[in-house]
């Protein structure tokens, strides 16, 4: 865990990989390329059911949201059951939607009010207080954690930022390819061999797989 | 409200062991990539929890940008088998 200096992110990923498992066998970790893969296929095969669910012409936000759950759900999906916030991504899906945004501009008051009452308390008090109410937002934050105990939570938070990164990283992968597919006008000449490739495939051509280096010529 | 229940919570806290929440704190520092640059010692445990709120909010804003993103995509891309088949092997 000393190591940690390096600058690449692949780097990072292997040593990252390899201390916690080293120091800990039990303890998953999201960062490796395998985990990535499983997860990008959840997420294709989900985005596609989203896309084929709803095949009449819909406002945009819930199609956006019908996509953040489906990414959501296949990152639960990938945690295996192991921690808590999955579980209650899988359990409260349908419950969830809005009603907790709404909540969650709230306890930045209390916690004013809070340190002004325990005025008179020792700086030990005071400096637990500050990170409760820390730790209750905390626990907003992270799906099915609002009730636990601090180092539990502080588990569940680690995992969850992980696997959020993860799944950042997924979505912009995907997404940089969709583009590059749908749009046709950005950049490089390398985006036209993977449209041709690509399009035939969907025509059923099947021959150029993207990594065609024939003469293709390049997009009009 | 809070000020009673997180009173008998300091006492039911106080038995988790300082020593048990420094180290949490100290794994969650090395995730955060602000506070990880940074020398381990210096910051606090409220400055580590702070991070980790402002941290899970810029991913689930990101997330959301994404899923903005990839819904329009979703509506003006048609998707076959074979193309699916492509795209998950150039995401690997």
């Amino acid at each position: 865990m000393e190591a940690e200096s390096s600058t690449s992110n692949q780097q990072r990923k292997r040593k990252r990989s390899a201390s916690e498992s080293s120091e800990k066998p039990a303890q998953f970790t999201w960062r490796t390329d395998k985990e990535h893969r499983l997860y990008s296929s959840k997420l294709l095969e989900a985005l596609r059911r989203v896309r084929s669910g709803s095949g009449s012409p819909r406002t945009d936000p819930p199609r956006s949201r019908a996509v953040r759950e489906a990414a959501d759900r296949a990152l639960a999906i990938s945690a295996r059951g192991r921690t808590r916030w999955s579980r209650a991504i899988l359990s409260n899906r349908s419950i969830k939607l809005k009603s907790n945004r709404i909540r969650v501009p709230c306890p930045a008051r209390p916690k004013r009010a809070e340190l002004e009452r325990i005025h008179s308390a020792d700086q030990e008090k005071k400096k637990s207080v500050v990170l409760q109410s820390k730790a209750k937002v905390l626990g907003r934050l992270v799906p099915g954690c609002k009730k636990l105990s601090f180092p539990t939570l502080l588990e569940e938070a680690s995992d969850y930022i992980k696997a959020l990164e993860m799944q950042v990283k997924a979505m912009s992968a995907l997404t940089e390819i969709l583009s590059m597919i749908g749009g046709g006008t950005e950049g490089a000449p390398g985006n036209g061999m993977l449209q041709e490739g690509v399009a035939s495939a969907g025509a059923g051509a099947g021959t150029s797989t993207g990594t065609g280096t024939d003469s293709i010529p390049p997009p009009a | 409200m809070s000020s009673w229940r997180s009173r008998s919570r300091q006492s039911n806290s106080s038995r988790i062991s300082e020593e048990q929440i420094n180290d949490l704190v100290s794994k969650l520092q090395m995730i955060l990539p602000e506070t990880r640059i940074r020398n381990n010692d210096r910051v606090s445990s409220a400055r580590v929890l702070q991070e980790t709120c402002n941290y899970i909010k810029s991913l689930h804003r990101e997330v959301d940008d994404l899923s903005e993103r990839l819904a329009e995509l979703l509506e003006t891309t048609d998707m076959t088998s074979s193309q699916a088949a492509i795209i998950r092997s150039l995401l690997m």
